[in-house]
């Protein structure tokens, strides 16, 4: 992934220095652009230390929702998100003269991302730069040179809008603040452990006010706590039998399962993270389906606000309850000498933010897309075999995106990081939270406003 | 022991144990003497981060081996040898206060300047007053001045331009110039120069895994930073490594030990390229390149087969690599030889603990600050080339929250006593956890001694191997520059030798090759070799080959009268 994305970003900047528009030059299509931006996005998210699941799943969504509020003054079908989230009373609003839409968008997505990963290397914001001055270059040449500074003027203040806003939704550079060194609970039992064998240093949990963010959505902080099977250390009892079923899991994987388990960990040190995988799907969906440049951008803004509002809840409802990973449990009281596929990650079990956001991504791309849509996701082609644990890093083939939501579900069951319940709750929830991203009027008339269930 | 996570059931089954040990401590071998001795100390960690080690030093070369330890948020402490079994801090008139600013982890001891006295390597995360946004800092060099107190020469040796969270130090001279280098396991990305100015990419940097120090010592007047000339080009979450020779080629190895391997970079096996200054790295292929937290290594021959073999510490499985010899791969063995327990680790020392001679195991195990969770230490004595758990039966069951361990003759009494450094709970814990002072009275067994005096190599041999023969069997040891977790063992090489009286031969083999022998020494002494100067080598070679033409005359002239006589091959001149 890493190589392609270089590969691809060197030949961009290979032809922004050396090449002047030319007639032989590929055509640059709406979708190329609004890809490579988000081929960016995710280049940026796994290139920046101190990258996590809740910090990425927060930038995605910003980045989704600027790259639809940059344009979406050109389209008279396509309503605004003003005043539908919570809290965003006002964005600047494009002026009579004319603007062209992509420029707008191009100058906005640079932005936000310099922004939002204020905290990225130089040498990546380099790269940001370079991208924006190649499509000017492409798209500027046959414009008028106050449309092109105003469309660019015009991205960049709905960028700065948009970021402004962000500052107080509680997590503005939540990136310093991965472990709070303060933060302490006492041990109850069936209590959450720092991991043995786990994927971060710390011995604190992962941003354990994350929850208390603002949520995009109203409708999303408005939802119920959900219910959880409690800790018993009965034989008999449900807690058992959910530790016991990953246990029993864990000893018969077949390789499609550890290939599974490994495909969908992208474990924040090495990777975009679940929620910037999610944002992948997104783009090979668009490279397939090839729509309309708007609903490229809404597709991005729902599967942004669909990943963003997933963290917060799931979040929320991780350290309300606080619960043990499935490790713990097993080593205590079925096998002292058991050790997960895959190492813990550093916060609550229940329920899963895998399935949370996979779930809420499912549904918002069933309501742009339906339900069926073939597609081969190749993620992780070109990261080399995991030799320790003899695994490969083969595509994945889909019919559906609710096939997609439940292997990343299923994936976190045969790494045992994630008894049954984490991954049956955080797909129910997690449909519930794309289902509302879906109930927002994107469209100002009930063109394809279709969202099912 | 099993691992419990609960603190009441933790509790309940410590004030189990230690009835138990009540009980049956009427004569165990090793004795906690921590109080009688004087010794008082428990290392403070920084924001639940690690440490600390200790090593073994003779600040005053009187022959009585003392300890510094290192205190991380506390003050660092020497020890100074009383000969009598107890100790006596003298840190503070030592010059060594320097060390208050810092958060201290590992340390270690050489003479780096050759001039006779151990100078001391001290390494450091952060400075300790300040809430610095990036925890980074120097790494200390203190000289020693023969009149026990040590001179700061952190900056004469250029230590201050490499700020970096560094954990454990290992002296071993690669280039063999004979003047001992160092390498420096760091753990966060490191800086060079200060940082006036730190942005949010600054910060966020800091959490990523680090590259190494390689340190040439440069003719004992100062370190220069050569890992990328030598050819090292990872980052790790490194706990620093040893020099050793796996290989028995004689010249130094490097085996690094790297936290969170199976995410980060596992750890590293560098094969010495000498006389090309090129370290290679081999692990991936020897089966060392192990995916694990390691946290340290004890290193020993531990079925005198001639090989060194390494036992690596870790959270939950240990790992007892053994050596096949030249370019076969280890194999890990800590089911198959009974060292298959589950706990978590991190000093570790071979021994010959019970003066039989083969190498017992000691572990110091210890919760992960602030879980309060009391894990005891192992000891695994050897019988057979197989090993037992008997460190209640020994009396070195402690449930301290253990890190550093090391292994010296306090009371020069032949057997080995042991040191542990034990952290301060963060949160409570439901026993004492002091670093303690373990006194071996076990006597049983002849042992030997051996203490080299290098001249063109490193002053105290540190890197040398140490083969010493008695009943048929032959031991090897080498001079510990740094090992265990973050810690270094005595600078002389102990052997164990049952009922044997005397040893056949010791063999020194100076790194580099050069190999000195002396035969049929009585046991239970101390040994002195003092290395044959490289130059007098092409005069003694001339004086060996006209001895020989002696010989031979002599011989012969006597053969004529038939006569006959035996000689002792002694050529090589000892100083005792």
């Amino acid at each position: 992934m890493r190589r392609t994305l270089n590969t691809a970003l060197s030949f961009i900047i290979v032809f922004a220095v050396c090449c002047s528009p030319r007639a032989e030059e590929p055509l640059l299509t709406d979708q190329a652009v609004a890809t490579a931006w988000a081929d960016m996005t995710l280049y940026v998210t796994k290139n920046t230390p101190a990258n996590s699941p809740t910090y990425a799943s927060r930038a995605l969504a910003y980045i989704g929702l600027t790259m639809y509020e940059s344009i979406v003054h050109g389209y008279p079908s396509h309503a605004s998100m003003i005043r539908q989230l919570n809290g965003l009373d006002s964005l600047p609003q494009p002026t009579h003269h004319s603007y062209d839409w992509l420029i707008s968008l191009n100058a906005g997505q640079a932005r936000i991302l310099k922004r939002l990963y204020n905290q990225t290397s130089d040498d990546n914001k380099k790269k940001i730069d370079s991208l924006e001055a190649y499509f000017v270059q492409r798209l500027a040449y046959s414009r008028d040179e106050q449309v092109v500074s105003r469309s660019a003027a015009y991205g960049q203040s709905v960028a700065e809008a948009i970021f402004e806003w962000s500052k107080s939704d509680g997590g503005h550079r939540g990136y310093l603040a991965n472990f709070d060194k303060t933060f302490h609970r006492d041990k109850t039992p069936g209590c959450w452990e720092p991991p043995l064998y786990g994927q971060a240093i710390s011995h604190r949990p992962l941003h354990p006010k994350w929850g208390e963010n603002r949520n995009f959505l109203l409708a999303n902080k408005e939802l119920q706590l959900p219910l959880m099977i409690r800790y018993n250390q009965d034989k008999l009892s449900d807690y058992y039998k959910e530790c016991h079923a990953v246990y029993e899991k864990n000893r018969i994987l077949t390789q499609d399962e550890k290939e599974a388990a490994l495909w969908w960990g992208d474990d924040p040190g090495e990777t975009f993270t679940p929620p910037g995988h999610s944002y992948y799907v997104a783009t090979l969906v668009i490279r397939k389906a090839n729509p309309a440049l708007i609903k490229c951008a809404e597709t991005y803004a729902r599967v942004g606000l669909a990943v963003g509002d997933a963290f917060i809840n799931c979040w929320k409802w991780k350290y309300h309850f606080y619960s043990e990973r499935p490790s713990s449990f097993i080593t205590k009281h079925i096998d002292e000498r058991w050790e997960s596929f895959w190492p813990d990650p550093p916060f609550p079990a229940f329920p899963s933010g895998h399935a949370t956001q996979a779930a809420a991504v499912a549904k918002v791309l069933e309501s742009l897309y339906g339900p069926e849509f073939e597609f081969t996701d190749d993620a992780h082609a070109k990261r080399p075999r995991d030799r320790f644990r003899n695994v490969d890093f083969k595509p994945r083939s889909f019919k559906t995106f609710w096939a997609v939501a439940e292997e990343t579900a299923n994936s976190r069951f045969y790494g045992g990081i994630h008894s049954p319940q984490d991954n049956r709750v955080g797909l129910e929830e997690g449909a519930k939270i794309g289902n509302n991203v879906n109930r927002l009027n994107w469209q100002k008339e009930p063109m394809y406003a279709d969202a099912k269930k | 022991m099993l691992m419990q996570r609960s603190n009441t059931c933790a509790f309940v089954f410590v004030s189990v144990c230690t009835f138990a040990c009540f009980l049956c401590s009427a004569q165990t071998p090793f004795v906690n003497v921590t109080e009688a001795s004087g010794i008082r100390h428990q290392f403070v960690v920084y924001e639940g981060m690690f440490g600390g080690g200790a090593c073994v030093t003779d600040v005053n070369n009187d022959g009585w081996e003392d300890v510094y330890l290192t205190g991380g948020m506390a003050d660092d402490a020497l020890y100074l040898n009383n000969k009598d079994g107890t100790f006596k801090n003298i840190f503070e008139s030592s010059g060594l206060t320097d060390t208050k600013k810092f958060v201290t982890q590992g340390v270690a001891t050489a003479d780096i300047n050759k001039d006779g006295w151990l100078d001391l390597f001290i390494t450091t995360i952060t400075e300790r007053d300040s809430a610095r946004q990036i925890p980074r800092a120097e790494n200390l060099v203190f000289l020693n001045n023969g009149n026990l107190t040590f001179t700061n020469a952190t900056k004469q040796y250029g230590l201050n331009e490499l700020q970096s969270f560094s954990t454990g130090v290992c002296f071993g001279d690669f280039d063999l110039d004979g003047f001992t280098d160092a390498y420096v396991g760091n753990y966060f990305f490191g800086y060079e120069g200060s940082l006036t100015y730190i942005n949010d990419s600054d910060i966020v940097k800091s959490s990523q895994t680090a590259a190494p120090y390689l340190l040439r010592n440069v003719e004992g007047k100062r370190f220069e930073e050569v890992s990328a000339a030598y050819g090292i080009n990872f980052k790790g979450f490194g706990f620093g490594g040893s020099f050793t020779d796996f290989d028995r080629d004689n010249d130094l190895d490097l085996f690094i030990n790297n936290d969170f391997g199976y995410k980060a970079m596992p750890n590293v096996l560098l094969q010495n390229e000498y006389p090309d200054a090129r370290l290679v790295e081999r692990a991936k292929e020897l089966n060392l390149d192990l995916p694990i937290n390691a946290m340290g290594t004890a290193i020993g021959d531990y079925d005198n087969n001639g090989l060194m073999d390494y036992y690596v510490t870790n959270i939950r499985f240990n790992r007892f690599m053994v050596n096949h010899g030249k370019g076969k791969p280890f194999t890990e063995e800590s089911k198959a030889k009974g060292l298959d327990f589950v706990s978590i680790s991190w000093g570790a020392n071979f021994s010959d603990f019970d003066n039989d001679k083969d190498l017992d195991l000691f572990v110091a195990n210890g919760d992960l600050n602030p879980n309060g969770v009391p894990l005891a230490d192992y000891y695994f004595t050897n019988a057979n080339n197989t090993f037992k758990e008997n460190a209640r039966k020994v009396g070195l069951n402690d449930y301290g929250i253990g890190r550093g361990s090391v292994v010296f003759d306090m009371d020069n009494d032949g057997d080995l006593d042991l040191l542990v450094v034990n952290q301060k709970a963060v949160l409570e814990y439901p026993v004492a956890t002091f670093t303690n002072l373990f006194r071996n009275d076990s006597s049983i067994g002849n042992w030997i001694k051996i203490k080299l005096e290098g001249i063109n190599s490193d002053k105290n041999g540190i890197g040398a191997m140490i083969e010493v023969t008695a009943d048929g069997v032959t031991m090897i040891r080498e001079i510990d520059g740094g090992s265990s977790h973050l810690s270094q063992n005595s600078l002389m090489a102990h052997f164990g030798l049952g009922d044997a009286t005397t040893v056949t031969s010791v063999k020194v083999i100076w790194p580099g090759g050069k190999v000195q022998q002396v035969t049929e020494q009585n046991a239970n002494q101390v040994l002195v070799i003092k290395e044959i100067p490289d130059e007098e080598e092409t005069s003694l070679a001339i004086i060996i080959s006209v001895l020989s033409i002696i010989v031979v005359s002599v011989l012969y002239l006597l053969m004529r009268k038939n006569k006959t006589m035996k000689r002792k091959q002694d050529v090589n001149p000892i100083l005792k």
